[in-house]
């Protein structure tokens, strides 16, 4: 989980590595803190998702693209199709940092906004309202190559 | 949006972002970094105690524990040769004791033959 979500967000192996080693070392500190598993859960989650877009703003190694300047999509396979997979991958690195996590979280963790919304500690709304805005962008995209 | 049926985009999206391992090795140098630290640890430890040692406070008790180890040797050698000395010189009190007993008889002894040849 926690490897996957800085994977994801990061689509670095290695930073994705370097970043959840430090969240396991991190928990091994503070585990005298957290009583139950869920509670570990949710602290994963936050601390990792936490520390993904802390490094993304520190380094600032690869800038934003905007949605509209990615390349666009030539087929739109079955859905178990790896290059769909890795379109869809591309596409919502194009994401800013919130909207990104959010859509990690509700589709890797298969969490509801509640949930996004007490991890990343923003309005319920907020996430949402990410939500809707990615996936409508997305919609987008698919639609112009269908 | 959340509670309804996943569309199309929605699947192809948790298969786009099923969660991915951790590249081999990755709990062997996850391990391989707590220890380090339970060893940076100890070693703080160590050092700790070793500052806590070498405080003056504690130079001084040892310095004190010390002096009082040395002083009691002293005194019990001291004892010892107290102890000594009045053996030896009870000794020579019964030795002188007993010659001056000796002679007394000898004087006794001679009185009364003195009083015999009378």
């Amino acid at each position: 989980m926690v490897f996957s979500i800085a994977y994801h967000f990061l689509r670095d192996r290695s930073l994705a590595e370097e970043i959840a080693q430090d969240v396991f070392l991190q928990l091994y500190r503070s585990l005298d803190s957290l009583e139950t598993e869920a509670h570990v859960t949710f602290w994963l989650r936050r601390v990792t998702s936490n520390r993904c877009v802390d490094y993304v703003r520190k380094r600032r190694r690869r800038p934003e693209v905007a949605l509209e300047e990615t390349p666009e999509l030539r087929s739109f396979d079955a859905p178990a199709d790896p290059f769909m997979s890795r379109k869809l991958q591309a596409l919502l690195q194009s994401l800013p940092e919130k909207p990104r996590l959010v859509m990690i979280l509700r589709y890797q963790e298969d969490l509801m906004p509640e949930e996004i919304a007490r991890i990343l500690d923003m309005p319920v709304r907020t996430v949402k309202s990410h939500l809707h805005r990615s996936l409508t962008m997305l919609r987008e995209k698919m639609e112009r190559i269908l | 949006m959340t509670n309804e049926p996943m569309d199309d985009l929605e699947r192809q999206l948790s298969e786009a972002l099923r969660r991915k391992e951790p590249p081999e090795g990755f709990e062997d140098r996850l391990w391989g970094r707590l220890p380090r630290r339970r060893a940076g640890f100890l070693a703080g430890l160590s050092s700790r105690f070793q500052s806590f040692v070498l405080t003056p406070r504690l130079r001084w008790t040892a310095a004190l524990a010390m002096a009082v180890v040395v002083l009691s040797a002293i005194e019990w050698r001291h004892e010892a040769r107290e102890r000594a000395a009045g053996q030896a010189a009870k000794a020579q009190l019964e030795l002188a004791l007993r010659i001056t007993s000796e002679k007394l008889q000898k004087i006794q002894e001679r009185v009364n033959a003195g009083n015999r040849d009378q």
